[in-house]
C-alpha cells in the first residue's frame, strides 16, 4: 500500500501541467462536494441542536418526587412569539433550568437577551409593563432555540394562581402546569416535524453531491486510462495499476476533502444567517462537531477512491479495452426498469408513511433516475445522431451514443435539480390556504361566573392605557362554561365585532347577544398599528391569570411560519443542488475537452472550424439537457403527487421556472468554460498525446 | 516541370531564440508528390505547416495557385485548409465515436455536402484503398494500417489540390507502413492531388517524384526523380 501510495504520488506529479489541471479540477469538485455535504450533515445536527435545547420547556411529568411546577404560555409581542416560562419551586433544592444560574425566585424574571432589548427599545406599555417584577438576570444561550429568540422566566410561589392554574384548552406551543423533577423535559412534536423535513432536506442535497463526487473521480481516471492503459501494457498487474489509481484519486480527494472543510467553515457565519422557525442559528450549530468531520473527511476520499476504481475497470479487464477505444457495449434497459419499479411504489405513499420511509424512497428514486439518466442519453444520442443533416448535431449524437455516462455527467446536476425543484414545488404549501387573518380583534377566555365583573376591568384596562376598543362577551355553554372576551381595537367607544364569522371563531359556541352597549357594527375609525396592538396585549396582561390576548392573526402565525420555512427550505436545497449542478457541469465540459485535445487539434488543422467544434460540444450538452431536465421535474413531481397539499400554485411554478432557466444559464455559462480551453487546446500546431 | 500548384519561399520561422526554418524555398508542381526528410528536429514539420497555412511564416511568402496564403487571416487559411487541401497525420486523427464513413464524410459535411450525398462519396473510395466492408467500423475496431487507410480516404474525398502528411506510417509496422504508403502516394496521383509527405523512411521516398533533405531548417539537396 505505501509503495501504491508513493507511485500513486509520482504519477501525480510526474502527469504534467494538464495532469495537474485534471487533478486541479477534482480537488476543486471534492472541495465544493465535502462542504456542500458538510452543510447537508450540519443541517441535521443543527435541528437537533435546536430541539434538545427546547427540550427543557416541554416538561414530562414527574414520576417520582416533583420538585417544581412549570407551565408554558405564548405572547406576542409586533410579530414575534414570546415563549413564557412560569416557574415555582416545590421545595428549596430545585435545579436551576437551562440557561439560568438559579430556580427564580417568586416574583423574579428572567428575559433573553432579544426580549431584554426589545424591552428597553419599546415603550414600556407595550412590552415591558408586561414583565414587571424584579429582573433576576438573562436567559443564556443553552436554553435558547435561535439568538433571537424571546423568551421570559418567571418565578411564582408555589400556591400562585399562574403556575398552579390549568387552562382548558392549551393553544399551541403552550403547556398547561405540569409537575416536574428536573428540566430534562422531551423534544417538542414541532421540533420533531422540522427533523424530518431536515433529513428529507439533506437527502435531496446528499445524492447529487454523491453522484457528483462519483463523477469528479472517474475525472481523474480520465486524464489517467491512457497512461494506466500503457502501464498495462509494459506489464504492471491489474492490482498495481488499481492500487496506484486508488491512491492518486484518493490523495487528490483528501486534499479537496480538507480544503471543503476550510471553505464550510468559512462560510459559517454566512450560513447563520438563514431564518428558519422564526430564528437564525448560532455559529455552534452549524458546526458538524469532530466525529462528524473526521467521517466526512475519511468517507469523501475513500469514496472517490471506490469511484476511481469502478470507473478504471475497464483498464484492468484489459489493456486494449481503452488503448483501443472499442465500440462501448450498450447500455441496459433494466436501467429504466429500475427507475420504474421504484416509480411504481411512490403512489403507495403517502404523508403517513414515516420520514424514514419517505427519505428512502426519494433517495432510491434520485439513484435510479441517474441509473437510467445514460440509457436514455444513450437514446437521445441515438435519435439525434440518426437525424442529423448537418455536422454539429451528428458529432454531438455520436459523442452521445459513444459516451453516455460521460454526457450524463455533464448534465446529471441539472436533471437532479429538477428533480428537486419538481418535487418540493408541489410540497410548497402557499399561505392562501390560511386565509386572512384579523390582527385587530384581541380574544382572551375569561371564566363564566365573572364574565361582566373581568369585561368591565378590561375596559377599564384599556381607557387607562388610552387604547380604544369595544368590547364584547361571547361563548359559554361548552367547555366548561368558559367564556370568551373579545376587543376590537380600534372601534370607538364599546362596540360588537362586526363579522359573525368573527364572533363564532373567536366565541368556539354560539354567539351570544352579551353584547355592550355599542352600536353593533361600528366602524373601524382609528387605525390599528402594531403599536396599538401591543398597547392593548400589555394592558390586558394578567386580567386572568395565565391568560393572554391573543387574535386569530397569532393562531396562524405558527402556520405562516411553517409555510416560509418551507419555501426558505426549498431555496437552500435548489440553491445547492444548482451549485453541484453548473460546477459539475463546468468541471466535466472541462474534462471532456481535455480528454479529446489531440483530435480536436488535429481537425483544426485540418481546417474544421473551431465554431463547429464548439457548437457541437455545446449541443452536446443542451440536447440531453433539455430532455432530462424536463423528464427529471416530471418525475419529480410525481414523486411529490402523494404529499401535495395544494395544487400548483403561481408562485410554485415560477420558482420551478427560475430553477430551469437558472440551471440551463448555470450549464451553459459553465460549459463556457470549456471554449478557451478547447481553444487553448487547438492552438497547439504539433498535438501529441502525452 | 508541370505547373506550379504551391511554392513557398524564403520561409523563415523563429521559435524564441530557436530557428526551426532558415530561408527555406520549395515549388511542389501539379499531381507531383515530394518527400521531405532529415534528422529530428531539423523543420520538417514547421516546414510542412508553413506550406499548409497552419503556421504563418515570420518571414518569406507562400502561394496556392499565385495566391498568397501566408498573408491571410486564421479563418481563411481555415477555410483554405478544409476545401484546397488533405491532411494525414501519425495516427489520432480519426474521431473515435463516428464509424469509418462518417469520419471520411466530416469534411464534406463541413463542406455543406448533404449528409446522404456526404456519406455516399465518402463510401466510393474504401473499395479501391482496401476498406471494403469496414464503413460501419469505429477507429478503434481498425488496425492502424487501416485506421491510415481512413484518414487517406478523408484527406482526399474533397479532392484537394495538395495532401500534406507528416510521417503518416510513423506508427505503423514497416510492411504495413509501406503498402500504406503506397496506397497514399497512388491515390493521390489517381485523385490528381500534389503530395508533400514527411517521412524518415527512404524506402517511403523512392515512391515520390523527388526528395528534400531539411538539415537544420535549410534545404541540403533537391532530387529529382
Ligand atoms: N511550438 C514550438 N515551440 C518551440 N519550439 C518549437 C515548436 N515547434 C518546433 N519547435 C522547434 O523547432 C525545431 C524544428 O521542429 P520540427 O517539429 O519542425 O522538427 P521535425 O523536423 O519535424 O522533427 P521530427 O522529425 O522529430 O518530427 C525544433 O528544434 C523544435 O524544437
Ligand atoms: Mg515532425
Amino acid at each position: 500500500m505505501r509503495a501504491a501510495l508513493g507511485l500513486g504520488g509520482r504519477l501525480l506529479r510526474a502527469g504534467g501541467r494538464r495532469g495537474l489541471l485534471s487533478a486541479g479540477l477534482t480537488a476543486v469538485a471534492v472541495t465544493v462536494c465535502t462542504a456542500l455535504l458538510l452543510f447537508a450533515v450540519s443541517a441535521n445536527v443543527a435541528f437537533a441542536g435546536r430541539g434538545d435545547r427546547e427540550a427543557w420547556r416541554n416538561p414530562v411529568p414527574a414520576k417520582g418526587r416533583a420538585v417544581a411546577v412549570q407551565a408554558v404560555h405564548v405572547d406576542y409581542v409586533r410579530d414575534r412569539r414570546i415563549t413564557v416560562v412560569e416557574l415555582a419551586a416545590l421545595e428549596p433544592g430545585a435545579p436551576p433550568p437551562p440557561g439560568l444560574d438559579r430556580f427564580p425566585a417568586p416574583g423574579e424574571v428572567w428575559l433573553s437577551p432579544a426580549l431584554a432589548e426589545l424591552a428597553d427599545e419599546l415603550p414600556a406599555d407595550q412590552l415591558a409593563d408586561r414583565f414587571a417584577g424584579r429582573r433576576g438576570g438573562t436567559v443564556g444561550d443553552e436554553a435558547l432555540v435561535h439568538p433571537g429568540e424571546l423568551v421570559a422566566v418567571r418565578g411564582w410561589a408555589p400556591d400562585s394562581p399562574v403556575p398552579a392554574g390549568k387552562g382548558a384548552d392549551e393553544p399551541r406551543g403552550e403547556v398547561a402546569s405540569t409537575r416536574i423533577s428536573d428540566f430534562a423535559g422531551e423534544p417538542t412534536p414541532d421540533a420533531q416535524g422540522y427533523r424530518i423535513l431536515a433529513l428529507i432536506a439533506s437527502v435531496l442535497m446528499a445524492v447529487p453531491l454523491l453522484v457528483f463526487g462519483g463523477a469528479a473521480a472517474r475525472l481523474t481516471v480520465a486524464r489517467r486510462d491512457q497512461r494506466l492503459a500503457a502501464l498495462r501494457l509494459v506489464g504492471a498487474t491489474p492490482g498495481q495499476v488499481v492500487a496506484m489509481t486508488a491512491a492518486e484519486a484518493v490523495i487528490t480527494a483528501f486534499a479537496g476533502a480538507v480544503a471543503g472543510t476550510l471553505l464550510y467553515v468559512l462560510l459559517i457565519p454566512a450560513l447563520t444567517g438563514i431564518e428558519i422557525a422564526g430564528g437564525s442559528w448560532f455559529a455552534a450549530d452549524l458546526w458538524p462537531g469532530v466525529p462528524y468531520t473526521l467521517a466526512v473527511l475519511a468517507a469523501v476520499p475513500l469514496l472517490v477512491g471506490l469511484s476511481a476504481v469502478i470507473g478504471l475497470r475497464r483498464v484492468v479487464v484489459g489493456p486494449l479495452g481503452v488503448a483501443k477505444r472499442e465500440t462501448p457495449p450498450g447500455m441496459r434497459f433494466v436501467r429504466v426498469a429500475v427507475l420504474l419499479a421504484v416509480l411504481a411504489v411512490v403512489p403507495t405513499l403517502s404523508v403517513g408513511s414515516g420520514g424514514g420511509v419517505i427519505a428512502v424512497v426519494l433517495g432510491l428514486a434520485f439513484l435510479s433516475i441517474n441509473l437510467a439518466g445514460p440509457w436514455v442519453v444513450g437514446l437521445i444520442g441515438r435519435i439525434t445522431a440518426g437525424t442529423a443533416r448537418g455536422p454539429v448535431r451528428l458529432l454531438a449524437g455520436r459523442r452521445l451514443v459513444d459516451d453516455p455516462r460521460a454526457a450524463w455527467r455533464t448534465v446529471s446536476g441539472v436533471a437532479l435539480t429538477g428533480f428537486v425543484a419538481g418535487f418540493v414545488v408541489l410540497l410548497n404549501p402557499s399561505a392562501d390556504l390560511l386565509g386572512e387573518a384579523d390582527a385587530s380583534r384581541l380574544r382572551v377566555s375569561i371564566p363564566a361566573a365573572r364574565a361582566d365583573a373581568v369585561a368591565a376591568e378590561a375596559r377599564e384596562r384599556l381607557a387607562a392605557a388610552g387604547v380604544r376598543a369595544g368590547t364584547e362577551v361571547t361563548g359559554g355553554g361548552g367547555e366548561g362554561g368558559g367564556k370568551v372576551l373579545v376587543v376590537a381595537l380600534g372601534v370607538r367607544e364599546a362596540g360588537a365585532p362586526g363579522k359573525a364569522e368573527a364572533g363564532e371563531k373567536a366565541g368556539q359556541g354560539e354567539k351570544t347577544d352579551a353584547r355592550v352597549d355599542a352600536p353593533v357594527d361600528a366602524p373601524v375609525d382609528a387605525p390599528v398599528d402594531a403599536a396599538l396592538v401591543d398597547r392593548a396585549r400589555t394592558a390586558l396582561d394578567g386580567l386572568v391569570p395565565g391568560r393572554r390576548a391573543t387574535s386569530t392573526a397569532d393562531d396562524d402565525r405558527f402556520g405562516r411560519l411553517l409555510i416560509g420555512d418551507i419555501g426558505t427550505g426549498t431555496i437552500v436545497v435548489l440553491t445547492v443542488s444548482f451549485l453541484v449542478a453548473v460546477v459539475s457541469a463546468g468541471i466535466t465540459a472541462v474534462s471532456s475537452v481535455l480528454d479529446r485535445r489531440q483530435t480536436y487539434a488535429l481537425l483544426r488543422l485540418a481546417g474544421t472550424p473551431l465554431k463547429v467544434l464548439d457548437r457541437a460540444r455545446r449541443a452536446e450538452t443542451l440536447i440531453p439537457l433539455a430532455v432530462m431536465g424536463g423528464g427529471s421535474i416530471a418525475v419529480g413531481l410525481f414523486c411529490a403527487l402523494p404529499f401535495a397539499i395544494t395544487g400548483l400554485d403561481a408562485g410554485g411554478l415560477a420558482t420551478l421556472l427560475a430553477c430551469v432557466l437558472l440551471g440551463f444559464a448555470g450549464v451553459v455559462g459553465a460549459g463556457a468554460v470549456s471554449a478557451p480551453v478547447l481553444r487553448s487546446v487547438t492552438e497547439n500546431p504539433a498535438p501529441r498525446p502525452d | 516541370m508541370t505547373s506550379v500548384v504551391l511554392e513557398g519561399y524564403g520561409l523563415t520561422k523563429r521559435f524564441g531564440p530557436a530557428t526551426a526554418l532558415a530561408g527555406v524555398g520549395l515549388a511542389i508542381g501539379r499531381g507531383e508528390a515530394v518527400a521531405i526528410m532529415g534528422p529530428s528536429g531539423s523543420g520538417k514539420s514547421t516546414l510542412l505547416h508553413c506550406l499548409a497555412g497552419i503556421m504563418k511564416p515570420d518571414e518569406g511568402e507562400v502561394r496556392l495557385l499565385g495566391q498568397r496564403v501566408d498573408t491571410m487571416g486564421e479563418r481563411e487559411r481555415s477555410a483554405l485548409r478544409r476545401t484546397r487541401f488533405g491532411f494525414v497525420f501519425q495516427f489520432g486523427q480519426l474521431l473515435p465515436e463516428l464509424p469509418a464513413d462518417e469520419n471520411v464524410a466530416l469534411p464534406l459535411m463541413l463542406g455543406g455536402v448533404s449528409r446522404r450525398d456526404a456519406v455516399r462519396r465518402a463510401r466510393e473510395w474504401f473499395g479501391p484503398l482496401g476498406l471494403g466492408g469496414m464503413e460501419e467500423r469505429r477507429p478503434g475496431e481498425l488496425s492502424g494500417g487501416q485506421a491510415q487507410r481512413v484518414a487517406i480516404a478523408r484527406a482526399l474525398v474533397t479532392r484537394p489540390a495538395v495532401v500534406f502528411a507528416d510521417e503518416p506510417t510513423g506508427a505503423l509496422d514497416q510492411t504495413t507502413g509501406h503498402d500504406t504508403m503506397r496506397l497514399l502516394v497512388e491515390a493521390t496521383r489517381g485523385g490528381d492531388a500534389s503530395l508533400v509527405v514527411v517521412t524518415h523512411d527512404p524506402q517511403v521516398a523512392r515512391w515520390c517524384d523527388r526528395t528534400v533533405e531539411v538539415r537544420d531548417g535549410r534545404i541540403m539537396a533537391g532530387v529529382d526523380a
